[in-house]
């Protein structure tokens, strides 16, 4: 039998209806790569979907009883993944597509909530699939839209020969305005390289710093419309564990529902590994990682995206967790 | 473990086992007792005769994996549900016949009862839908749930059917003439049933690590709470005096006597080591627990006594279903890993 104890990898595939996140996934499915896939679909998918393991979800969306009003997870995944497991050597990994209109948040508090899901899969990247002509119109007339961008750790901006240069540079920046961390692929038919939306281990604590290239960038002045914005802080001197646990917890308590995702590696003070931390909405995760190179800063980092960010609140929040 | 104790286990001396290669999902026997099932996560089922130690007919019943395993309750044989959809019957002879089909949708409940009379009721569940069928497969009733299906089962009399779901659980009669049922609510999602033997509560699982419960009839409720992690096993005893549950590092047993549950601590058997509890199966005849651990260790006890009885030594992965054959001689054991034995309890 297949070992067990290791996690399969979850690759979460979003996107409005009709802006390609089928023609990725059968492109996913079919590209000559060896690997076998559970495909978790919507029963209202557009296109068919081409494998041998496809397993239907009603998207049921649940409240946790822990007092946590945005606390949500998909009850349908928490079943789909203990019944896949009965047959864990019939796949390598999992893809979970969801409805146009959903909102990712209860998908990946899922793979934090429940402690079955936990050991026996880990979330390896959200991707969006976003229609570079429509995406304007999209983002005028859905929450769920911007949502689904804050959360990506890849999006995949679909249909580029649909707009002109110019057309395509303006809505790349929209994206940008909204998440400034996440990574681009400009594509038409869906087409890149498999590699760049699987196996990105996204949510791996270990490597949260490496996947984000403007995560070590000062902060910068993008102007954008949106409601959903990013941001990032610096704290050069070392920060205190508990102040920070005291602030963030707050934090997290009090603005969680406006808070999507949440990333930071910090230096603690008279502590060479590193601490690193992400959460979701008011569900966070967090452990010590590798020490930091010889050479390289000391500073400790944070990400916010999420809607009525308050840049200077959380500047002074997070500057006030410095150790004394 | 020390020698002496690792000689101790029922297994050695009183057991059969099989590496099956497949996640045991459910094991039980057939209604005369003369043959128990393994079903697999590779879609076959198993089938040995009790006592003769002749090879294990292997059946591929569905095409994936089976999601639920039950005694039928008329023939020599056993009921399954596929995650292809499919709801079927193997005889004990290991012939297979389709009772029915729910598409693309996983059947992931079943459970049966005897009637007196040569007569029985099949029931599963695919999404929010439950199916009732008589013994011989006739379609009998399709109850609608608001959500989907997480648990099944027939009170002890054959006469309702409990399914668990988002917020709470649904009862129903199965011989009412219009399909209303008594609706048990609590907020929450629940994930799996249980009914009292003497019909006297509904128990749920719930998400957060706790048991839910309503007293019946006047649907008081009960919450049963403070375990480590979720409950995935819930057994009554045979006079329904206790209940045991897993999710702790030791069997949880509640009392349903003498006011309890509530406001009466539970008794824990073998526990004490921090390895979780992933199944418990109480004996059909006597007040004696089997329990199973996320180590693979089983043991039975004594409830009364708490006198701990090793069975099977913790080797061969999470233990993943227990049952007791109907006259309480023979217990089934299976493992996450692909493990399956038949131990003997039979006196000598």
């Amino acid at each position: 039998m297949a070992d067990a104890n290791i996690q399969v990898p979850v690759t979460v595939l979003t996107g409005y209806l009709g802006a390609g996140k089928t023609t990725l996934l059968n492109r996913i499915l079919t590209e000559n790569h060896g690997r076998k896939y559970a495909v978790v679909i919507n029963e209202f998918g557009e296109l068919g979907v081409d494998n041998d393991l496809v397993v239907d979800s009603d998207e049921e969306v649940f409240e946790m009883n822990n007092g946590c009003i945005c606390c949500t997870v998909r009850g349908d995944l928490i079943r789909i993944v203990d019944g896949l497991m009965k047959r864990r050597d019939k796949f390598d990994g999992i893809i979970i597509e969801t409805t146009g209109l959903a909102n990712p948040a209860p998908v990946a508090q899922t793979f934090f909530v429940d402690d079955n899901v936990k050991a026996k899969t880990r979330l390896d990247a959200i991707v969006t699939v976003v229609d570079a002509k429509h995406l304007p119109a999209r983002l005028a007339d859905s929450h769920e839209a911007a949502d689904q961008i804050a959360f990506a750790d890849v999006i995949v901006l679909n249909k580029t020969d649909l707009v002109t240069p110019e057309e395509l540079d303006a809505v790349e920046a929209t994206i940008r305005g909204i998440n400034r961390f996440a990574i681009i692929h400009r594509t038409q038919r869906a087409e890149l390289p498999i590699a760049q939306v699987m196996d990105r281990g996204a949510f791996d604590l270990s490597r949260i710093l490496a996947l984000h290239p403007d995560f070590l960038d000062g902060d910068d002045d993008h102007e954008h419309n949106e409601d959903v914005s990013s941001m990032s802080f610096e704290v050069e001197k070392p920060i205190d564990p508990e102040k920070f646990n005291a602030w963030i917890g707050v934090l997290l308590q009090d603005k969680g529902a406006d808070l999507l995702r949440t990333k930071g590696i910090l230096h603690y003070a008279n502590e060479d590994r590193r601490f690193a931390f992400q959460a979701v909405h008011m569900i966070a995760d967090g452990d010590f990682i590798g020490p930091a190179k010889d050479g390289d800063a000391r500073a400790s980092r944070l990400v916010f995206i999420g809607r009525n960010l308050n840049r200077p609140q959380l500047r002074r929040g997070f500057e006030s967790c410095a150790a004394d | 473990m020390s020698q002496t104790a690792e000689a101790a286990f029922l297994l050695r001396s009183r057991g059969i086992s099989r590496d099956l290669d497949a996640f045991v999902v459910a094991a039980g026997f057939s209604r005369d007792g003369r043959r128990t099932g393994f079903a697999l996560g590779d879609g076959t089922v198993r089938i040995a005769q009790v006592g003769v130690p002749t090879d294990w007919t292997s059946v591929t019943v569905h095409d994936g994996a089976v999601l639920d395993f039950a005694t039928d309750p008329t023939g020599d044989g056993f009921i399954s549900g596929g995650d292809d959809g499919k709801l079927r019957r193997i005889a004990g002879d290991g012939s297979i016949s389709d009772v029915a089909s729910f598409g693309s949708k996983w059947v992931e409940h079943v459970a049966t009862y005897a009637l007196d009379k040569g007569k029985g009721l099949i029931a599963a569940s695919a999404g929010k839908i439950v199916r009732l069928f008589d013994q011989s497969g006739q379609l009998l009733k399709e109850l609608i749930h608001p959500s989907t299906v997480t648990g099944l089962v027939f009170d002890g009399k054959g006469k309702r059917i409990g399914a668990s779901h988002y917020n709470g659980a649904s009862l129903w009669f199965v011989a009412a003439k219009t399909d209303t049922p008594r609706k048990l609510e609590w907020k929450g999602s629940h994930t799996g049933i249980l009914i009292h033997p003497e019909g006297e509560a509904v128990v749920t699982a719930m998400q957060e690590n706790a048991l839910h419960g309503w007293k019946l009839p006047d649907g008081a409720h009960m919450r049963m709470s403070g375990y480590p992690a979720k409950t995935s096993s819930l057994s009554f005893s045979r006079n329904g005096k206790w209940m045991a549950s897993s999710g702790a590092d030791a069997m949880v047993l509640w009392p349903f006597f003498g006011g309890g549950p509530m406001g009466k601590a539970p008794i824990e058997l073998a526990g004490g080591d921090g390895i979780i509890c992933t199944q418990v199966a109480c004996h059909p005849k006597d007040d004696i627990v089997a329990g199973g651990f996320s180590d693979g260790l089983v043991v039975v006890a004594d409830i009364a006594s708490s006198r701990i009885l090793p069975v099977v030594p913790p080797d061969h992965g999470p233990i993943s279903t227990l049952g007791w054959s109907p006259d309480g001689t023979q217990l089934a054991v299976g493992t996450e890993t692909g493990f399956a034995a038949l131990v003997d309890f039979a006196k000598r």
